[in-house]
């Protein structure tokens, strides 16, 4: 709490740099310094009542403000009062809540772009604002980027109120702690730190409050910037915080003891610390039963390894080892290479860019079209190029297939990841073979072991070995067995509940009692 | 320099993976080579030689612990500089790291001189060598625990290619192996010193000893990783002497890589071509550990910055890796490091136990 009024004192101190204009005013000055504050707004309307020989001023920005509130609930009981009115009076006499006073024109220009009406007696020392702004956004609709087919189907929207609203009805905690900062000089944007108090690491939640306070930035456009800004490094392809528009998956995060981020206006939040093998893990998994959820796991790991070493490994054999493909599998390839006139790796490279083309082109078109092209693109266009003789029709296998494993990938960030580093693989086959795909794999490794998400190792629990961590994370063990916490997060309580132990190793037949 | 290392918390690494480390390091490039080695000196008796070196590589790290265990938090620099003062502690030190820069070329060359045989016969040693350079310097720039995480990961991922040795295994024609115990004991040694080679680079743990976070346990996993190496290396050379004879075990020289040669699937014909690329994964983590034991020693020695060293080391290993191309000249120089290595990874520690407790008794009797 201290910490917070701290920043507020910190946020109302920055305009004192020009000269601040103070209450006591009279109407007209009123009017006069908000306009100027306001570069002459247009639609801030801006009237005059007078009850009991007082001048009050109401003054509002019309399209920010729900205008039958104003009718109905201000401006009414404010007529009609038979008392004289000031400005306590106003606090508690008027049927609105969140009124708040403030000294300044400054502060309460600020107020009033937020949505707020300001209701300011003549001559009195400062101003009362209520808040009773009308949302002009979307509601909390179906996940679009990250569609899952159980478990609950809302996503976030791009208000932060909306977004805390569904995050709080999902961790019904009073420890659920939702610092605000401001983050930006000239277009601030509110950021909350989500966590829970009795659970998050307290040097967790410290690296990323130290880490959004010493963000020195003039505009924060989204989520995905933020984290740009707030990553370990950013000499890397590959996603370190996750970013997701799920509320379950945010607010599953947060209940094991994870660290999220919300931002003001954006429809994605921030799960954080993670591991590699988190982005290949869905909120699916917890809502399947354990054996399934590991098969899909399982399945998506092998898709990835798939995704980008099938395409290479075929430009390395294809290129320099033959002897590796057994006779009768030669015939074919050799066959269906035939007629074809490039190299295998200036066919594979075609392929691939016809491949990211459509994907790339289904993702900028409407929906409707984008199936057309879809059709076009897979079937139309592959079809041909085999006819025409430009690539082999196991090429088309090949490549559709590591295509499609790569979009298994939960995490569409990571899924784009992936596919990007197949290409720098693909070149390496193409020049020196399966030692060069090697090279490329070993150099990945290497360099996932030296990420770091949030000050953790990226590729927990491999390395550093974990072995109880490897439940929930390579896999999924029912949950009799697996009530335990990530260790590696090292959260306040690592036991989710006591394991249920049976008194009597039950026999076959046993004797009622 | 003091003889005590301190070292700070966030690059201390935990016991067990010394097993991995010490796998790791030991197997390297050696192993391929290793069974015609012994062959030459024990012939079908080869397998005892191997048990022999096994157990007496046990007791070298046995000796290496109890060195160790004198000292409060120190490395193989330290116990040399309170042994032999200053000046002849930095000479010895040198020395080791220039051994260990020779046995650290001897696998470049080898692996690159393997490459070259099974895959690329045209493939430029220059690119091989710079390809597995940057891996080096890349993983080495990151710290002790990355490289060790390097070790832990890659040796966990190519294990797979042991469980393919099933193959001739099945197909092993034991007759080869009559008559048992036809070698001297003297022909027995040999073959026992003939694994040494294959055997070297437990000098690691004398170098990362002051990074153990729990110290008290360190013993147990590097005894198990001794033996893991030491089982590989029997399987190995059982395998070999059954699955291959005589004829052909002798004018191979990558015996290993001949076996794996025979085993072929519906989808890979050539099995071989998989372990010589997948055995980069093997070969990566000995240069990159033997690398980081150089820089750390010239660190500790000289107070040299580590990737002054780092570069330097791997700009020569680069011209050492490009130039060393004849079959003579590797089979040649591999034998002296293994030679080299034979007494100062095996028998130089054992003396230096003794003299540790000379020293500290000496030092209890000075004091009274």
């Amino acid at each position: 709490m201290i910490r917070k009024r701290k920043r507020k004192q910190l946020a109302y101190e920055q305009p004192k740099t020009k000269n601040e204009v103070h209450f006591p005013l009279e109407s007209e000055q009123t009017k006069q310094a908000i306009q100027e504050q306001l570069q002459n707004e247009s639609s801030l309307i801006f009237k005059e009542v007078n009850v009991q020989d007082q001048t009050i001023v109401v003054c509002y920005i019309s399209y920010l403000i729900e205008q039958t509130q104003v009718d109905s609930n201000l401006l009414a009981p404010l007529i009609d009062s038979k008392e004289k009115w000031t400005t306590t009076r106003l606090e508690t006499n008027l049927p609105i809540g969140n009124g708040q006073q403030y000294d300044t024109i400054e502060q309460v220009c600020s107020q009033l772009i937020k949505g707020s009406v300001v209701v300011y007696i003549e001559n009195e020392k400062s101003a009362i604002t209520y808040s009773i702004s009308k949302n002009e956004r979307r509601s909390v609709e179906k996940p679009e980027r990250e569609s899952i087919v159980v478990g609950p189907q809302s996503a976030f929207s791009e208000s932060l109120e909306t977004n805390l609203n569904v995050v709080r009805s999902r961790v019904q905690s009073n420890e659920l702690v939702t610092e605000s900062f401001n983050i930006g000089a000239r277009l601030p944007t509110e950021v909350r730190l989500v966590y829970l108090k009795s659970l998050a690491n307290d040097e967790d939640v410290q690296t990323m409050r130290q880490r959004l306070n010493n963000l020195k930035i003039d505009d924060l456009e989204d989520a995905s910037v933020l984290v740009q800004y707030i990553e370990d490094t950013n000499k890397t392809v590959f996603p370190l915080f996750y970013l997701t528009e799920l509320v379950d998956r945010f607010s599953y995060g947060v209940s094991k003891g994870k660290i999220g981020v919300l931002v003001d206006g954006s429809p994605e939040a921030i799960v954080a610390p993670t591991t590699f093998w988190g982005f290949f893990e869905s909120t699916e998994d917890v809502y399947f039963r354990w054996s399934v959820a590991t098969f899909f796991r399982m399945l998506r790991f092998a898709a990835m390894f798939i995704s980008f070493v099938l395409t290479p490994v075929y430009v390395a054999v294809v290129t320099y080892h033959y002897e590796v493909i057994p006779t009768n599998l030669l015939v074919t390839l050799g066959e269906s290479r035939s007629q074809v006139p490039f190299p295998p790796i200036l066919e594979v490279l075609f392929l691939e860019l016809i491949i990211e083309l459509l994907r790339e082109a289904g993702a900028r078109l409407p929906t409707k079209v984008g199936q057309t092209i879809g059709i076009v693109g897979g079937i139309v266009l592959g079809q041909a190029a085999v006819d025409a003789g430009l690539t082999s029709s196991v090429l088309i296998i090949v490549i559709a297939m590591s295509a499609l494993a790569s979009f298994t990938a939960p995490s569409y960030l990571m899924g784009s990841a992936v596919r990007v580093i197949r290409y720098p693989l693909i070149l390496l086959a193409g020049l020196i073979g399966l030692v060069g795909v090697t090279f490329g794999i070993c150099l990945l490794i290497i360099h996932l072991l030296k990420l770091k998400s949030l000050g953790r190792p990226y590729f927990l629990p491999v390395y550093p070995f974990i072995f109880k961590d490897l439940d929930n994370s390579l896999f999924r063990l029912p949950f009799s067995i697996s009530n335990r916490r990530s260790i590696a997060l090292n959260t306040k309580d690592p036991i989710r509940y006591q394991e249920r132990k049976s008194k009597k190793p039950k026999d076959i037949e046993d004797w009622g009692e | 320099m003091n003889v005590n290392v301190k070292v700070k918390h966030g690059s201390r690494i935990q016991s067990f993976y010394l097993f991995f480390i010490l796998v790791n390091i030991q197997t390297g490039t050696g192993i391929i080579g290793a069974p015609r080695y012994i062959y030459e000196q024990a012939k079908q008796d080869g397998w005892l030689s191997v048990i022999i070196a096994g157990l007496f590589v046990h007791f070298v790290v046995f000796m290496m612990f109890l060195t160790l265990k004198q000292y409060e938090n120190t490395d193989i620099f330290g116990i040399q500089q309170d042994l032999f003062g200053k000046l002849i502690g930095k000479l010895l030190g040198t020395i080791f790291i220039i051994y260990i820069f020779a046995s650290l070329l001897s696998v470049l060359i080898n692996y690159i001189q393997i490459v070259q045989y099974f895959i690329h016969p045209i493939l430029s040693p220059w690119l091989l060598s710079f390809l597995l350079l940057i891996l080096v310097v890349y993983s080495v720039l990151g710290g002790i625990r990355v490289i060790v995480g390097v070790a832990f990961v890659f040796f966990v991922s190519t294990l797979y290619i042991l469980f393919f040795l099933y193959h001739p295994l099945l197909e092993m024609d034991l007759h080869r192996f009559q008559p048992f115990f036809e070698a001297s004991p003297m022909e027995l040694m040999e073959g026992a010193r003939a694994t040494s080679y294959s055997l070297l680079g437990l000098e690691v743990v004398l170098f990362i000893y002051p990074f153990i976070d729990d110290k008290k346990k360190a013993q147990l996993p590097s005894q198990l990783g001794v033996a893991i190496t030491a089982l590989f290396l029997l399987l190995v050379t059982i395998i070999s002497i059954g699955f291959m004879g005589r004829e052909r075990l002798a004018d191979s020289y990558w015996p290993i890589l001949i076996f794996y040669k025979f085993i072929s699937y519906e989808i890979i014909e050539r099995f071989d071509l998989i372990v010589v690329t997948a055995w980069m994964m093997v070969v990566l983590p000995v240069m990159i550990l033997l690398t980081w034991m150089m820089t750390y020693g010239m660190k500790r020695m000289y107070n040299i910055r580590q990737k002054k060293t780092l570069f330097i080391i791997c700009f020569l290993l680069f011209i050492g890796g490009g130039l060393m191309k004849e079959q003579v000249m590797i089979t040649n120089y591999t034998s002296y490091v293994g030679q080299i290595g034979f007494w100062l990874t095996f028998i130089y520690p054992i003396i230096l136990y003794p003299l540790v407790r000379i020293k500290k008794a000496l030092k209890k009797e000075g004091k009274n």
